[in-house]
């Protein structure tokens, strides 16, 4: 559809994006601008990250929800909007 | 009765053709003339610009949208919706945000020195004044490979000396007792592992012959020699290097003599031979062009000994030779001019692959080592006592370093810092640079403490350990410290800004 197309480009165009995913609920990569192996790899890894500080969070406090996750590594941060049923990761560089 | 008579000729007017007066009547005529003018014009800004389809192979890719998301995919739209600001506000922050300027997070302790693990030897070749020549890590990174030979002696040598093995993680390692030694008959000028196949060592010996151990067999180690045949070479192999490319299931050692020849063997690892691939003979008449070399035009084409040579981690074609007379070449391995020797009695013919010529220096090029992070960049180091930083595509160095007074033996990129190299020098010391720091002296020293004999020869482990051969017999492993080891945020950049850089 032209407008998920859009809005991934959008994302993509940012300063320093190096790459997008978007994961369905089981981990699986539905869309993705980086090569196969590496988006498996990124979907497969971020998937258990975030139902495990999913999980963290609940368990500090059941009212309480994730609404987003970053980690900040040595050469880029990753950014991931969880969901119900999708979501998106964001690779940046933020220092270039 | 009947006679013969002549009678008058009787004509007739015509009565109904007349003579036709034809009218005549001339007219001349012409175009007007026609006016020519000339201009010219020119365009003074051009833009290219070209288009083209993706192959057919790319469309394959599961992930792209030949299928109808919104149907197989329900809410896909909306949930981009949901993030999407939230997502871009993020990215726009961070663009901006200085919160993390300077902070570094410590997970390993960090040894601030550098600290002399090992220092093995062997006392038999010790005895024999023997030096080491070469050294190699296999692929994990647990077995380091020695070559004892001399380098210093000018004379034909045959006294017989050996290549020994330790493996530094086992728990009882006694560093004067090498896990194995194989004897061989002269001395041994170079050694290489097989960067896949831990067991395999590839070793070229100072009378031309090129022998292929297999650590894991019990009887004889020796799997495969190239003996005294007339593919082989006739002058001391300096370098000996596995080619990663498999072909046809066999294995590919390349080795470099000092009379010119660059030869190319596929190892059959079952029936154990060795089998001659390609050649290439360097000869001066067909050297490049582009130096100053070209005054020294001989009629007798002077063989190019090969003292130094590197493969390409980026280009499967390309490496680089060093000579003894301080050239630096670029070759190739597809190349298809006949080389301008005459026939020894090879069975394929020999072939001339230098392609381009960097400046020469002022001696042997004793070690040249192509950069594992920048596929342009290359460092070479002779007996001038200076490193010099290439890049491929052009012929005069980036950077000239001074390492040392005397002769630099050795050089070596490090595999996890992209400015980072170290070389040994004829003192003994081997010094590290690190070219993100502004000024040109090393960044390190190290003393290895053999009282000054010069070290040959250096190599980087897979983890990150040193092993430096020196002319004594030893070979000391370092370990280096924190600093040395690990990768700071910009370096990559920073490489590439050097290597954008033209040389004046």
């Amino acid at each position: 559809m032209a407008e998920v197309e859009e809005t991934l480009k959008r994302i993509q165009a940012h300063k320093g994006v190096i790459g997008t995913i978007v994961v369905n609920a089981e981990g699986i990569p539905i869309r993705t601008t980086l090569d196969s192996s590496t988006t498996v790899q990124y979907a497969g890894l971020l998937h258990q990250l975030t139902m495990k500080a999913r999980s963290t969070v609940r368990d500090i406090d059941p009212q309480n929800d994730l609404t987003f996750l970053r980690i900040r590594s040595k050469k880029h941060e990753i950014m991931v909007a969880p969901d119900k049923e999708y979501l998106l990761i964001v690779i940046q560089n933020p220092s270039e | 009765m009947f006679m013969d008579e002549s009678l008058d000729v009787v004509g007739l007017q015509t009565s109904w053709k007349k003579t036709h007066p034809q009218a005549h009547d001339s007219k001349i005529c012409q175009t007007n003339q026609v006016h020519t003018a000339e201009v010219e014009t020119q365009a003074k800004f051009f833009s290219e610009n070209g288009t083209q389809t993706d192959p057919h192979e790319c469309l394959a890719d599961p992930f792209l949208l030949d299928r109808d998301l919104s149907s197989d995919l329900p809410g896909l739209k909306d949930f981009l919706c949901r993030v999407e600001d939230m997502v871009i506000e993020e990215l726009v922050k961070n663009a901006k945000s200085h919160a993390f300027d300077g902070f570094e997070v410590n997970w390993a302790d960090q040894n601030q020195t550098v600290l002399c693990l090992y220092c093995l030897g062997y006392p038999d070749a010790r005895k024999k004044g023997l030096q080491v020549t070469s050294v190699s890590w296999n692929c994990t990174g647990s077995v380091i490979a020695c070559a004892f030979g001399r380098v210093d002696d000018g004379d034909w040598s045959t006294e017989s000396s050996c290549v020994c093995t330790w493996n530094l993680d086992r728990r009882n390692l006694n560093p004067n007792q090498p896990d194995m030694v194989m004897d061989v008959a002269t001395p041994v000028m170079c050694v290489s592992f097989h960067p896949k196949r831990p067991s395999l060592i590839a070793g070229g010996l100072y009378n031309g012959d090129l022998i292929i151990w297999d650590t894991s067999r019990t009887q004889d180690p020796v799997l495969a020699q190239t003996g005294m045949s007339p593919d082989a070479h006739r002058e001391p192999v300096y370098e000996v290097k596995w080619v990663p490319v498999a072909h046809r299931g066999h294995l590919i050692v390349l080795s470099a003599c000092s009379g010119g020849r660059v030869l190319l063997w596929s190892l059959d690892g079952v029936e154990g031979k060795l089998t001659l691939n390609s050649a290439y003979a360097l000869v001066s008449q067909q050297l490049p062009q582009t130096t100053a070399f070209s005054k020294l035009q001989t009629k007798g084409g002077i063989n190019i000994g090969v003292t130094s040579l590197t493969l390409s981690p980026w280009d499967p074609d390309t490496f680089l030779v060093g000579s003894e007379g301080g050239l630096v070449l670029k070759c190739t391995f597809s190349s298809q001019t006949v080389a301008a020797v005459p026939s020894d009695g090879e069975s394929v013919t020999l072939h001339a692959p230098a392609q381009f010529s960097f400046s020469p220096r002022g001696g042997p090029i004793h070690s040249l080592h192509f950069s594992p992070f920048h596929r342009n960049l290359f460092v070479s180091v002779g007996t001038d006592g200076l490193a010099h930083i290439h890049s491929i595509l052009q012929p005069r160095p980036l950077l000239a370093l001074r390492v040392s007074d005397s002769y630099v033996f050795g050089v070596r990129w490090s595999p996890v810092r992209p400015l980072v190299f170290a070389a040994v020098t004829g003192q003994g010391l081997v010094q590290v640079f690190d070219l993100g720091h502004k000024s040109l002296r090393p960044v390190a020293t190290i003393d290895q403490k053999t009282g000054g004999q010069p070290a040959y020869c250096l190599e980087f482990s897979p983890q990150q350990l040193l092993a430096v051969g020196s002319a004594d017999g030893t070979v000391n492993i370092w370990q280096l410290s924190a600093e040395l080891t690990e990768q700071g945020p910009r370096e990559t950049a920073i490489l590439e800004q050097l290597a954008n850089e033209v040389a004046e």
